[in-house]
């Protein structure tokens, strides 16, 4: 799943670590998620919300486009 | 969901920390404090084999013990503050690997000094006889350290840890599952020597640090 979570991240002018430290986990858990190799469980996906502000869906994309793929 | 607006508030004022010194320097401290109990013994031992006076019995673990205490008061005055500031999942997370590291050697100090002087390395640490008292001892403090450390360990790792270290134990027990049925079989059938459960249990451990390691840091 892709992110926004560097780009977020360098407009606060924040290293890994300051954000690991902001959001209570590891540095390798931040860098795990920019990079692409981890995808955070929702809990984290909310802390993340409300650390920037954002809606989750505005940080993270997985890539749907739209449609009806209910059901 | 268990997430509070109170346990994701933005942290305001994050210091750097010094981690690896407050991590080390215990470390340093403590095998400074082995090495000078090894050095009394050793003087001990070469007084005895010249002939000579050995010093009291008492006298290298009292110099260990009081070099550990001074170095170790030392430390806390200066490093106290910084690991209260330390969030405390962070600090729960040391904790936990410093209660699994201190049993670690404390199991490993008492193997070394409860085996004979003329006991290889290889054999002391798969082969030689144990004494029942290090025996007892030493399962007691693996199985009551390890279950102690694991509960501190689990409430501590963030999510993505936990994905790593549940993986890893997946890994580490197909390690086992794979090999063990086969190696029984092979062994019923005189094609291979007994069964070796150290040997599975060292191989499902290296699979499980390997992955571990792999999903953590890569």
């Amino acid at each position: 799943m892709n992110n926004k979570l560097k780009v977020l991240r360098a407009m606060r002018n924040w290293s890994q670590a300051e954000l690991a430290d902001r959001l209570d986990v590891s540095r390798q858990a931040v860098n795990a998620i920019e990079t692409g190799k981890y995808d955070p469980s929702l809990p984290l996906a909310f802390k993340l919300a409300r650390l920037f502000a954002m809606p989750i869906e505005e940080i993270f994309d997985d890539g749907y486009k739209g449609g009806d793929d209910a059901g | 969901m268990t997430v509070t607006r109170e346990a994701t508030m933005p942290v305001e004022n994050t210091k750097p920390h010094n981690l690896p010194a407050m991590i080390v320097w215990p470390i340093i401290i403590v095998l400074t404090a082995a090495g000078v109990l090894g050095g009394f013994a050793g003087y001990n031992q070469a007084m005895v084999d010249d002939g000579g006076t050995p010093l009291p019995a008492w006298a290298g673990p009292l110099a260990a013990l009081g070099f550990g205490a001074v170095a170790l008061a030392v430390y806390a005055r200066r490093y106290r503050s910084a690991w209260q500031s330390l969030p405390p999942r962070r600090r729960h997370y040391w904790l936990a690997l410093g209660l699994c590291a201190t049993i670690g050697g404390i199991v490993g100090g008492w193997l070394v000094a409860d085996q004979p002087i003329d006991r290889g390395f290889a054999e002391m640490l798969a082969s030689g006889t144990l004494s029942p008292g290090f025996a007892v001892g030493a399962s007691l403090l693996w199985i009551g350290g390890l279950a102690v450390g694991m509960v501190l360990y689990h409430r501590a790792i963030d999510d993505h840890e936990e994905r790593a270290w549940l993986w890893a134990c997946v890994a580490g027990w197909y390690a086992f599952i794979f090999p063990a049925p086969a190696w029984w079989a092979l062994h019923r059938a005189g094609m291979a020597p007994p069964v070796d459960a150290m040997l599975l249990f060292l191989l499902s451990l290296i699979a499980n640090a390997i992955v571990w390691m792999w999903l953590k840091f890569r």
